[in-house]
């Protein structure tokens, strides 16, 4: 999100789900998207049938590959190469939006000479994509009208997540591909309300809508709003420098809610040094999660169907969920355990219901001021930005112009993975989700039929790789990094290229990130779970 | 056959409401219409064609078979005197072939138990609910021909009622149901359903595509076209009427306690024939999308079909609602024309 906010000014989704139906053109990069987000996937699918071209850039050969008119496998990394490739040749060509790029963009001699380098040839040798391909890649996406430049976690996992934003941003911004219907640079999100959280500033350096901590207006504002003499204006930690504080003993104490560190972050055993030297943890989730094991306090949260409140969606969409049925036991919904938290901590908070916090969104936060309880009870799902109660919201961002004003373009130089396979370690590890299970298993392997389709880990393999080590189908195997090792069963298939595997992070029986590297992106502060070394041995 | 004023529809379906379980079309806050227990404030005519039909009356998505309690066991047999007002005929005659699936063979008695004890009144269709309906070409509506207890058909101000059992006949000893002359009755509703049925278009392609598969002429490649965009999401079978699979799981609470329960499931997940090897019969989504459309259009039982043509009763809900367009009627239509919109990359991309 960093990377949209540097260059358009709004870290967020740019288009609508909606107008998938009516773009002519899809330039898919890191999405897995029929498995992944299936409802934005199949609207991919429908326009294909409408005539619609899909350009599929991606390591893996998922689903969406049998679809597309072009599919490009790259190198695991190597995705600012292959954008900058895509815009060295749009400019050479002088297809890029003249217009466009004059009226509303800013620093494109810059990034004119950062891209001139990465030509066809030069993007060929770090990507492994035939120039040739890239080319038709680069037409396609230029020339069409209403194209949709789509990515997920492909393009954000990685220690240059942010540097891949930004060029997915700058290669839009190069073709005048923003600011109309059924265009922009869309990522999807991994998480229904991931959109809401950060909105909401569960982020270490902003208020809600995304208002800095730095600015003494802004937290004049909020220290009004809730009677309090002062606000701090430092930025507070990202969850890697609470875990690097909890090692050095400079983080005594942990309140983790509904996240499972020890399966999720990369570095398992790092992760669990770090926990175990935490003088007091709290745990708050509907389920005793692998993490809550380290907790002096587990405190049981209400699911989804048991609390009534909004989510935000990944297109920005604030949507009213009802409670359905009553939490069990003593669980209550995440913002009543808060609340009553705060009391006994000598702040009372008195909201009543969710409409009451809505309430107060509406007054501190601008791009929510008019998404009013009364409006969502009446059905509506408003997308932000809506300022007032009589805006409709807004379906696609930068319309006239950049949130921001003008549009920067920001280049970026390629930088390989940081951990790249060597003689030992000689394998790629790539990691993600499968279409039955979701993230650490917490809830989706307490579900009988998931369970069935997906019950256990499988690393894939590419077949000439699995006939080298003499590794058959459904065979264990020990997959080693420098940090760790896990052992699991392999899965022999073409959908991953050759010295590359795959696995998923949703099995505590073989938690992949006890193996991934701990590099982060400098600026979101990601880490690389896209890509580290490792290498494979059948078990006997 | 009786008169009722739809005036008195309230009080009757009070009065019912206190001799059985009566489920409604209800009108929930968002316009989205559901069966549930009739509530005066939510219940609703103009209800269409419900998202669900009414098979989870019968079987419930999902069902405790038994209880084990420290090592003994109980079954768990559930059932109560229900009644259904207003269902479809075409979902009427899902449940009549589910009927007799559940009793042939083995009698699975908690079905069965459910269904003696369920009354089913039928509000007769003037029309096509929307434009994915085609009873009128599987024969299944859209009004019931048999197997109702009551059946409505709506003249403006008034219901003729017409009586399709003994249980049917005691439900309108009431005061609020008038005598009518027989025959005049008779030919208002022979004008409805003449009407109600060249309302609604035959679509020939169902007949057709039945053809071609019985002959096993099928392009195989319109298998393949599908199989490819399913995304196996199970929408299709879960709005079915006549779909029935289940899976049976046991929930452990602690040693020796604990329920068995069964729940819907849908043949075109993997897992559904996935045997204990590991091997897979049904082993590509193409596999499965043609089984599941060979199991309503070729496969049906004989005995179970009832006066319908096949195990597809024609109400549409699998094009409603499948958000990759794979639903019967465009089923049909790909099987008969046998042309694809496109082709795909040799063997590029996997299963989802």
């Amino acid at each position: 999100m960093a990377g949209l906010a540097a260059t358009f000014g709004s870290g967020a989704m740019t288009n609508s789900i909606g107008e998938f139906e009516d773009a002519d053109l899809f330039l898919v990069i890191g999405s897995n998207t029929t498995a992944q987000h299936p409802l934005i996937g199949t609207r991919i699918i429908n326009a294909k049938e409408k005539g619609a071209k899909i350009i599929l850039i991606d390591p893996r050969e998922i689903q969406l590959a049998s679809f597309a008119d072009l599919y490009l496998r790259h190198n695991i990394g190597s995705d600012v190469a292959v954008l900058n490739g895509l815009m060295n040749i749009i400019i050479e060509e002088g297809i890029y939006d003249k217009e466009f790029v004059k009226s509303k963009t800013e620093g494109f001699d810059e990034l004119k000479k950062v891209v001139s380098r990465y030509t066809p040839r030069v993007v060929e040798k770090i990507s492994g994509i035939d120039a040739q391909d890239l080319r038709k890649a680069a037409l396609m996406y230029a020339t069409t009208d209403k194209a949709m430049l789509v990515y997920a976690m492909g393009i954000t996992q990685h220690a240059t997540g942010t540097d891949n934003v930004k060029s997915c941003a700058n290669l839009a911004m190069l073709t005048g591909h923003v600011g109309r219907a059924s265009t922009g640079v869309n990522p999807l999100r991994g998480q229904n309300n991931v959109q809401g959280a950060c909105d909401m500033g569960a982020l270490p350096n902003v208020f809600s809508g995304y208002q800095k901590v730095t600015d003494e207006a802004v937290r004049n504002k909020f220290e009004q709003a809730w009677g309090v003499d002062k606000l701090s204006d430092k930025v507070g930690l990202t969850i890697i420098d609470m875990m690097e504080g909890a090692e050095k003993g400079d983080v005594k104490a942990l309140y983790i809610m509904g996240e499972n560190p020890i399966m999720s972050d990369p570095d398992s055993h790092h992760v669990e040094i770090s926990l175990s030297n935490l003088e007091f943890i709290v745990v708050q989730d509907i389920f005793l999660s692998e993490s809550a094991r380290f907790a002096d306090v587990v405190l049981p949260a209400a699911s989804f169907a048991e609390k009534t409140g909004t989510y935000t969606n990944t297109e920005r969409r604030v949507q009213l969920a009802h409670k359905a049925i009553d939490p069990p036991g003593k669980a209550r919904p995440d913002w009543e355990i808060l609340c009553k938290l705060s009391t006994i901590s000598g702040y009372p908070m008195d909201y009543k219901s969710t409409a009451d916090i809505l309430k107060e969104i509406n007054s501190l936060t601008p791009s929510y001021a008019g998404i009013t309880y009364e409006r969502l009870k009446k059905g509506q799902c408003i997308q932000w930005p809506c300022p007032d109660e009589k805006h409709p919201g807004t379906r696609y961002l930068h319309k006239d112009k950049f949130s921001k004003g003008i549009g920067t373009f920001i280049p970026c130089e390629f930088k390989p993975v940081s951990e790249p396979p060597d003689e030992e370690y000689n394998f790629l590890l790539t990691t993600g989700r499968v279409y039955y299970q979701y993230h650490t298993g917490t809830m989706s392997r307490r579900v009988n039929i998931l369970e069935r389709e997906a019950p256990r880990p499988y690393v894939e393999i590419n077949p000439e790789d699995a006939k080298k080590l003499g590794i058959r189908a459904n065979d264990m195997v020990e997959v080693v990094s420098r940090r760790g090792s896990i052992r699991l069963k392999a899965e022999i298939t073409q959908r991953v290229p050759r010295r590359v595997v795959f696995a998923t992070f949703h099995f505590n029986e073989a938690p992949v990130n006890v193996l991934t590297n701990p590099v982060y992106d400098p600026i979101s502060k990601i880490p690389e779970y896209k890509g580290c070394a490792v290498k494979i041995r059948r078990l006997t | 056959m009786k008169l009722l004023e739809k005036n008195n529809l309230i009080d009757v379906l009070k009065y019912w409401a206190g001799k059985y379980c009566v489920l409604t079309p209800s009108k929930k806050e968002q316009g989205d219409c559901i069966f549930e227990t009739f509530d005066e404030m939510t219940f609703t005519l103009d209800y269409g064609k419900p998202s669900m039909p009414q098979k989870s009356s019968l079987l419930p998505q999902s069902e405790v078979t038994f209880e084990i309690d420290n090592g003994t066991y109980k079954e768990t047999l559930q059932a109560n005197d229900t009644l259904l007002f207003g269902i479809r005929a075409c979902d009427l005659m899902g449940i009549r072939q589910t009927h007799n699936f559940m009793m042939r063979d083995n009698e699975d008695k908690y079905f069965t138990s459910k269904m003696d004890k369920c009354i089913s009144v039928v509000m007769a269709c003037k029309g096509p609910q929307n434009k994915t309906c085609f009873c009128t070409t599987t024969n299944s509506g859209p009004f019931a021909e048999k197997g109702f207890d009551l059946q409505f058909y709506d003249m403006g101000d008034t219901f003729i009622v017409e009586t399709g059992s003994n249980k049917g006949e005691e439900l309108i000893l009431g005061k609020y149901f008038k005598d009518v002359d027989e025959l005049k009755a008779r030919g208002k509703i022979d004008a409805f359903k003449k009407k109600a049925q060249e309302n609604i278009p035959i679509v020939d392609e169902v007949k057709k595509a039945m053809t071609i598969l019985a002959d096993g002429t099928a392009d195989e490649n319109v298998w393949e076209y599908l199989g490819k965009k399913c995304i196996a999401c199970g929408s299709c079978v879960f709005v079915c009427p006549t779909c029935t699979c289940f899976n049976v799981y046991d929930l452990v609470v602690e040693k020796e306690t604990g329920q068995r329960i069964r729940a819907w499931d849908a043949c075109l997940y993997g897992g559904f024939t996935k045997e204990a090897s590991g091997h897979n019969p049904r082993p590509t989504q193409a596999s499965r999308v043609k089984r599941r459309y060979e199991h309503k259009l070729l496969y049906y039982n004989k005995d179970d079909i009832q006066e319908a043509i096949c195990g597809c009763v024609g109400c549409g809900r699998c094009t409603d609602f499948c958000p990759v367009n794979i639903g019967t009627l465009e089923v049909v239509k790909f099987i008969v024309n046998g042309e694809i919109p496109y082709t795909f990359a040799s063997d590029r991309g996997g299963q989802i």
